[in-house]
C-alpha cells in the first residue's frame, strides 16, 4: 500500500483515538477536542519523513492553516485569562 | 475542468470529508449539542484538507506513461548489451568517479578485476579502466543514476544514512515499496525490500544491471560509501526484494 494510503489511515486512527478518549474522559470543551486534534496531526506529519517534497510543502501549507487556528485560540484563551471571565 | 478535479482519488476523498465535516459539525454542535460528535466533524474536515493537500502532490504523468518511458531505455540498454554479447555483472560508480553523475560501468571481459577501478574514468559510453589494452567497459546510465539528483543530501557513509535515502527515494519519491531494511557489514551491504512494486524480470538488462529497485539501491549506495559496488545477488520472492551489494575496492 502506498505511503500516502498509510498516513491518511494512521491520521484517521489517531484522531478517531482521541476523540473517543476525550469524549470518554467526559471533556465538553470542543477547543481542547481541536488542539489536540492539531499537535496529533503535527506529530504523524512529521514522523512521516519519507515523502516526497512536493506532498512535504501541501502538508507543510496544511500545518501553517492548523498552526495559525491554533494560535487564534491560544490567543482567545489568554485574551480571556487577562479579562478575567 | 470538474471532470480533472475529481478524476484524482485523494481531492475526491478530501472533497467528500469537508463536506460531510462541514455539514456533520454544525448538525452535532447545534441541534444534539454534542462536544465529541462536533470534533468528529471537525476531525473530518481536517484530513480532508490533509487528503486534498496530498492530491496534489501525486504525479502528472500517468504510471503507464512512466513504465513506457523506463521500458524504452530498457530495451535499448538491452539492444546494446545483446549486440556486444555482455552478460557481466555491472559495477556501478559513484558521481565523483564519472563526470558529475554515478553510472553503471559493464566490463568487456568476464574476469574482469574491477578492483582497480581507482582513478576518475571520462565520461564516454566506452572508457578504459586499467592499464591493460582488454580493460575496456561500457557506460550506462541506469534507473539508480538518475534518481541520485532526487536526493536533497548526499547520503551518509553508513547503513543508517544509506536506509534513510533508499527510503526516502523507493518510499516517498516513486512509492515504489513500503519498507527498506539496510545492514552494511564486511564489505557486504544487504538490503531487505518490502512491498516492492517493480519485479525483477530475466531478461538481458536486468540479468547485468539488476532491477529498477536494486539499481537505485545500488547507485545510492555506491555514492554514500563513493566506492564501486557490484550487486552480488539479487532474490525476489513474495513482494519481498533481498540484495546482497558487495563494495569493491
Amino acid at each position: 500500500m502506498s505511503i500516502y494510503n498509510w498516513f491518511i489511515i494512521t491520521l484517521t486512527l489517531v484522531t478517531g483515538f482521541i476523540n473517543a478518549l476525550l469524549a470518554f474522559m467526559g471533556q465538553e470543551d470542543i477547543q481542547i477536542y481541536f488542539i489536540i486534534n492539531i499537535i496529533a496531526y503535527m506529530t504523524v506529519t512529521l514522523l512521516y519523513v519519507y515523502f516526497n517534497p512536493m506532498a512535504r510543502r501541501a502538508l507543510d501549507g496544511v500545518s501553517v492553516v492548523f498552526f495559525g487556528a491554533f494560535l487564534v485560540i491560544v490567543a482567545i484563551k489568554v485574551v480571556d485569562i487577562i479579562s478575567g471571565r | 475542468m470538474m471532470r480533472s478535479l475529481l478524476n484524482n482519488p485523494y481531492r475526491w476523498l478530501g472533497l467528500s470529508l469537508c463536506v460531510a465535516g462541514a455539514v456533520f459539525s454544525p448538525l452535532a454542535f447545534f441541534i444534539v449539542a454534542s462536544v465529541p460528535l462536533t470534533a468528529v466533524g471537525l476531525s473530518a474536515i481536517m484530513l480532508g484538507f490533509v487528503c486534498a493537500a496530498l492530491a496534489n502532490a501525486r504525479p502528472y504523468i500517468s504510471p503507464e506513461a512512466c513504465q513506457l518511458m523506463l521500458k524504452t531505455g530498457m530495451e535499448n540498454t538491452s539492444a546494446l548489451l545483446e549486440e556486444l554479447n555482455l552478460r557481466n555483472k555491472a559495477v556501478y560508480l559513484p558521481s565523483l568517479m564519472r563526470e558529475g553523475r554515478p553510472q553503471a560501468l559493464i566490463p568487456l571481459l568476464e574476469d574482469a578485476d574491477l578492483m582497480q577501478i581507482r582513478q576518475k574514468l571520462p565520461g564516454r559510453l566506452i572508457v578504459r579502466y586499467g592499464a591493460n589494452p582488454d580493460d575496456m567497459a561500457i557506460a550506462v546510465t541506469t534507473a539508480g543514476s538518475i534518481n541520485i539528483d532526487l536526493l536533497e543530501n548526499n547520503p551518509g557513509p553508513t547503513s543508517g544514512g544509506i536506509e534513510d535515502a533508499v527510503n526516502y527515494i523507493l518510499t516517498g519519491v516513486l512509492d515504489i515499496a513500503s519498507a527498506v531494511k539496510i545492514s552494511n557489514q564486511d564489505g557486504l551491504i544487504r538490503a531487505e525490500i518490502t512491498g516492492a512494486r517493480l519485479p525483477y524480470e530475466n531478461v538481458w538488462y536486468q540479468r547485468c544491471l539488476g532491477s529498477p529497485i536494486a539499481s537505485i539501491v545500488a547507485a545510492i549506495s555506491s555514492e554514500a560509501l563513493a566506492k564501486p559496488v557490484r550487486i552480488k545477488e539479487e532474490i525476489q520472492a513474495k513482494g519481498k526484494i533481498s540484495l546482497v551489494i558487495e563494495v569493491l575496492a
